[in-house]
């Protein structure tokens, strides 16, 4: 069964502006891990938000487990988005708050508004943050505000933040691009590694190639709002990247 | 080199059309002014003999100061009464303005269309109008006494950081924002964690100008009957006890330079933790 359906979604920023995205189709399945690539500007972001309609889609469809996402009411998306993780190129963290409270967040979907003042999350949630703290390997780090903390580390705040949910599906918008190589890969192997142990489908923005070949099992290749590609690692070639990297959009 | 060969390139800072209205609207203002002057028929030369006649006036009238009738138990009642109504008055406004300033933020609304511009409208409105009018106002309405001058300072204060707090909050980092919308969080959660540490320190600040500005407008409040040390300055001023009035104002100023020395140390203490 697929978790989640996309059926020709189409996206524009305004309402007479030029199309992001030109009717995207695919699947993904319970164990996929799929790489979104494709040059700058092919609409790649776009596609992600359009998911949990951090940005509305202007046409398609889109079923989350069966369900149309596209057209829900506010407390209904608000469920859905609880049920999605995401993790972002810049990690959004707020600076100001410690590494706990910046975890604790992800799970303000399921906490009311009294408890958020105060932030007094219930004692659950803390023991959850503390395991997912410790298996991102920031147990040192835990009253630290999250400013202090270095890249890596950040995105590893990003990752737990995202895990606290306890979502269905994970989004992942280019979680290695302002990291260095080297913690790229240790970033890309800790997310594919709690994504296979949740057991949590992934959807991953990345305009790193080779990252995607080596972590990921499926690919859609964007280019300029339209799918050019979409299958398992293995049949992407050379001819097919060279097609996707093409055309440069600015 | 022959300089012959390509035409000497030209270059010049502002291009035509710009280059027109920038020295147009300059000699606009200077033109206003000369008519200005010419209309209002500014007597130039009293405006020159004015510093000969300041000072004798001073000398003769306003010297020396009646230092002990500012030391009168009585006045310093007041000034504390002033202190007060500065106090409340900015306490009330800064409670006021915090929701009106998320409301009228144009990136956290909670609705563009008719939120917005109804916190915007409410905010511009205790701007539009000065602190003495809303005195007169609050004064013909409920009396003499402090109240009508709580209230004056508190739309006051409400206009002035409404609409510091409603920029500060339009200038933040969206990143966060947008993490919070992603986990399922409502607005009001959002505000909390994404929003509000932001702003924390800025909002502050503006706290303690809003004090700053608040006591200041305190001091002459009274002078329509809305509490304060302002009557005091009325009653001399009409019975022309020129000494106790500059016993006042040196009063005033004192206390002014006072509040204005610890604001500025505390925000400065502030800004610093970041």
């Amino acid at each position: 069964m697929a978790i989640l359906e996309v059926r020709d979604l189409r996206a524009r920023y305004s309402a007479g502006g030029p199309e992001i995205l030109k009717g995207i189709s695919f699947r993904v399945e319970a164990d996929d891990f799929f790489a979104v690539i494709g040059p700058s500007g092919a609409g790649k972001s776009t596609l992600i938000r359009c998911i949990n309609r951090l940005v509305e889609p202007s046409g398609g469809e889109i079923l989350f487990y069966d369900r149309e996402v596209t057209t829900l009411p506010g407390r209904q998306l608000r469920l859905l988005r609880r049920d999605i993780g995401m993790i972002f190129q810049e990690f959004n963290l707020i600076d100001r708050m410690s590494v706990m409270d910046n975890v604790l967040s992800g799970r303000l979907g399921y906490t009311g508004n009294l408890r958020s003042l105060f932030r007094a999350f219930p004692r659950d949630d803390i023991q959850r943050a503390l395991d997912l703290l410790d298996r991102v390997g920031l147990m040192d780090h835990v009253d630290k505000r999250a400013d202090e903390l270095s890249g890596g580390q950040r995105q590893r705040v990003g990752i737990a933040r995202a895990l606290m949910q306890n979502p269905k599906l994970l989004l992942v918008d280019e979680p290695t691009s302002a990291l260095d190589p080297k913690i790229s890969r240790e970033v890309m192997a800790l997310i594919k590694q709690m994504a296979t142990e949740f057991k949590v489908p992934c959807l991953c923005n990345i305009h790193d190639v080779q990252l995607a070949m080596e972590f990921c099992n499926k690919i859609i290749g964007l280019q300029d709002g339209n799918k050019m590609f979409d299958g398992p690692t293995g049949k992407m070639d050379q001819a097919m990247l060279d097609e996707i990297y093409a055309m440069e959009v600015l | 080199m022959d300089r012959t060969a390509t035409p000497a390139r030209t270059w010049s800072r502002f291009k035509f059309p710009d280059s027109l209205i920038r020295y147009g609207v300059w000699l606009s203002v200077l033109v206003f002014l000369a008519y200005t002057v010419e209309y209002l028929e500014i007597p130039l030369d009293r405006l020159l003999g004015m510093l000969g006649r300041m000072g004798s006036t001073i000398a003769n009238r306003y010297y020396p100061p009646d230092i002990d009738y500012i030391m009168d138990a009585d006045y310093l009642e007041y000034v504390l009464e002033t202190v007060q109504m500065a106090y409340l008055g900015a306490l009330f406004g800064l409670l006021a303005s915090v929701p009106l300033g998320w409301f009228g933020s144009y990136n956290m609304t909670p609705s563009r269309r008719y939120v917005y511009p109804i916190a915007r409208l409410i905010v511009m409105g205790c701007r539009a109008v000065h602190e003495m009018i809303w005195a007169i106002l609050f004064v013909t309405i409920i009396g003499f006494g402090m109240l009508p001058g709580v209230l004056a300072l508190m739309f006051f204060c409400t206009g002035f950081a409404g609409k510091l707090i409603a920029e500060e909050i339009e200038a933040i980092d969206m990143g966060p924002v947008e993490a919070m919308r992603a986990s399922g969080a409502n607005l009001f959660q959002t505000m909390i964690f994404g929003v509000f540490p932001q702003v924390r320190v800025a909002i502050t600040g503006i706290a303690i100008y809003t004090w700053d500005v608040s006591f200041r407008a305190a001091t002459v409040v009274g002078f329509f009957g809305a509490g304060g040390m302002g009557w005091y300055l009325k009653r001399n001023i009409l019975q022309i006890e020129t000494e106790r009035v500059a016993a006042i104002l040196l009063s005033i100023l004192a206390l002014v330079l006072i509040s204005e020395a610890l604001s500025a140390w505390a925000r400065a203490r502030v800004m610093k933790m970041k």
